[in-house]
């Protein structure tokens, strides 16, 4: 008797009530979140009909100046991209992911059309691709609609996207055949970043947010330098210092991020 | 796009760089890999070799909680691994390189589940997550958090129909400032929808309905008293008195009143009970109505009976999932008792457009208040399926 009434203080310890209000605080930054996701697949939709009309058309030069562009409000969602996996798959895999890479008849989406677009100087065969794209994004923005986020894949989005930008992104594999990498950064950057922004009310450790504060702020300081126009110019043009730089800045973004779930109470 | 295959990139980052820099990215791919590797295996982990064309072992089972996996890479690609729930990514391990080992530990709640092995094209295991004590305290009382998800989805929603009122609200006023009855009428009657799906939260907003929604049979002087202001002022006006002539103020003061409305919604916190508590206390509020005496200027009334119903579907449906979990029956009986009331109503309408409410039988009035009152009673059942006060 002594040591249950003993075991259930501490259960009652271990979830203080303070915890039970803070949790359900979550529900403004994560609606807001979703409202931020909603206007930037209306966009993503919105510009992938041009980018698709375009490659129908048989225009190169327009197709190649709009791929960046529409990219981009594709690549500010993808810290939540766990939850359309095979939407991520269909719209924005690479080449590497089919048994024959750029021969492969089911290699889809952006990456088929930019490979096509800069390789090939061509829109020859990309109309079903095209077609394919701008349903997926239709699709998705449809399911966007209809889904719930679960707050720690939102929470935890941030980090995901941070870690995949240091393992993989930073060698330039995503936009390997336009270069344009840089734009899919500074997307990336901001969609990780939102998120930070919209939670940040409820962080308490201070040096943990001047720290991301920091490794954002070099992010910014880096971009900016490789501005060119509404845009970036390609990712060849980066020296090897500003490539370490944002090695750098990114990998701690990820490991600090990392630690976001669980200071939300969602570990 | 999730990094699926890094490793057969060489040529493309070859294509763009310096070699120096392929020293840079290795090391980093190294080190990041260490650094999940690095984490302390616990006793009881459960181990998973990645070969190059299947997992071994490929079938799973586990307890629910948050277990432990060992992830082997025993292919000769970089790869990821990943716990897929449908389409949805539950849990990720990236960049796994060859030959080494990475741990991961989600949480699970029971159900079957895929893992990838590997190439996209490789079959996927099966992942058996079975329930435990825990788990099934949890089905029945889930946690805080589990609501933080469909909280979320209802100031969505609130925010959305509040913009449509400001929206709504002014293009009224517009017609009204502009003398349109007609588009007047027809600006109403859109202003109406939105304001009616925001029904199950009224109670929350008291003060505003008072000048925004007052019935004149409520107030002293009826269509006469100062009070009576807001919607059915300016219905009185367009319907009984067929003109735009001074409504102009009280539109005006509509329209300013959604503005705060749409503001008090950005600041209101909803709590888990309400979801399905406002929507039951609405189904009740509508039968109740349809049994009493009722002044309806427009005739609009079913068309609003429809967004209400709209309004309380989409508070209670939130929590579905949970109470779906919890106990099955209790949803089928909400899911059921929406669709024979939206069944009840669709069978009145003439075409597309609902009847007046003056030429609707008292036979049909007596039908869709009981549909009403048969939501209203599912939807309280929903509460204590899962614990909630």
């Amino acid at each position: 008797m002594r040591i249950l009434t003993l075991a259930a203080i501490c259960g009652m310890l271990a979830t203080p009530a303070a915890f039970a209000d803070t949790t359900l605080d979550l529900v403004g930054p994560i609606s807001d979140y979703k409202l931020y996701v909603s206007d930037k697949t209306d966009d993503l939709v919105g510009a992938t009909e041009e980018f698709v009309a375009a490659v129908k058309g048989g225009d190169v030069e327009k197709a190649k100046e709009l791929f960046a562009p529409t990219r981009q409000h594709y690549e500010a969602i993808e810290p939540i991209a766990e939850l359309f996996s095979d939407l991520d798959v269909s719209i924005d895999s690479r080449a590497d992911d089919y048994e024959q890479a750029e021969a492969d008849p089911a290699f889809p989406g952006f990456h088929r059309i930019e490979y096509g677009l800069w390789e090939q100087n061509s829109t020859e065969g990309l109309e079903p691709v095209a077609d394919k794209l701008l349903a997926d994004v239709k699709e998705l923005q449809g399911r966007i609609e209809g889904l719930t986020f679960p707050p720690e894949v939102v929470v935890g989005g941030a980090a995901a996207l941070m870690d995949e930008v240091a393992a993989t992104k930073i060698s330039g594999e995503e936009d390997r055949y336009s270069h344009t990498d840089l734009w899919d950064f500074r997307a990336n950057f901001d969609g990780a970043r939102k998120i930070v922004e919209l939670v940040r009310p409820l962080v308490t450790d201070e040096a943990f947010l001047t720290k991301v504060d920091g490794n954002f702020a070099t992010i910014d300081t880096t971009l900016d330098k490789y501005k060119e126009g509404d845009g970036y110019v390609t990712y060849d043009k980066l020296t090897e210092d500003d490539r370490v730089a944002l090695s750098a800045a990114v990998n701690a973004l990820a490991e600090d991020l990392s630690t976001l779930r669980a200071q939300l109470g969602l570990g | 796009m999730a990094d699926r295959n890094p490793m057969s990139r060489g040529t493309a980052i070859l294509a763009l760089s310096a070699a120096t820099f392929l020293v840079v990215a290795g090391g980093l791919a190294l080190w990041l890999a260490t650094r999940h590797a690095g984490e302390p295996v616990t006793e009881g982990a459960i181990r998973v070799t990645v070969n190059d064309r299947t997992c071994d072992p490929a079938d799973l089972t586990v307890p629910a909680g948050q277990p432990t996996f060992l992830i082997h890479n025993g292919s000769n690609r970089t790869l990821e691994w990943e716990i897929l729930d449908g389409v949805m990514v539950v849990a990720e391990r990236e960049n796994i390189v060859p030959g080494l080992d990475t741990t991961l530990s989600p949480r699970l709640k029971p159900g079957t589940y895929e893992i990838t092995c590997g190439l996209l094209t490789n079959p996927r295991g099966t992942l058996t997550v079975t329930a435990t004590a825990e788990s099934e305290a949890a089905r029945v009382k889930p946690e805080l958090r589990e609501f933080i998800g469909p909280l979320s989805e209802y100031r969505v929603y609130l925010s959305r129909r509040s913009s449509e009122l400001v929206e709504t609200t002014e293009a009224l006023h517009d017609r009204i400032a502009a003398g349109d009855l007609e588009g007047a009428k027809e600006a109403w009657l859109a202003a109406r929808q939105p304001w009616s799906q925001m029904a199950p939260i009224w109670p929350r907003i008291g003060d505003l309905t008072q000048r925004m929604d007052p019935l004149a049979a409520y107030l002293e002087q009826r269509e006469e008293d100062p009070a009576f202001t807001g919607f059915h002022r300016i219905e009185y006006g367009l319907w009984e008195k067929g003109s735009t002539e001074g409504l102009q103020p009280l539109a005006q003061t509509l329209a300013t009143d959604a503005e705060t409305l749409k503001q008090r919604i950005r600041e209101m916190q909803v709590a888990p009970e309400e979801l399905a508590a406002n929507a039951s206390a609405l189904a009740g509020r509508v039968a109740d109505q349809l049994q009493g005496d009722h002044v309806s200027y427009a005739g609009a009334d079913l068309a609003e009976y429809a967004a209400d119903l709209d309004g309380a579907a989409k508070s209670a449906l939130l929590i579905d999932p949970l109470v779906k979990d919890a106990d099955a029956k209790v949803s089928e009986g909400l899911n059921a008792a929406l669709t024979d009331a939206r069944a009840a109503l669709d069978g009145l309408k003439q075409g597309e457009a609902f009847p007046s409410w003056a030429d609707l039988a008292e036979a049909d009035r007596q039908k869709i208040g009981d549909a009403f009152r048969k939501v209203a009673d599912a939807a309280a059942a929903y509460n204590p399926a899962i614990g909630l006060e």
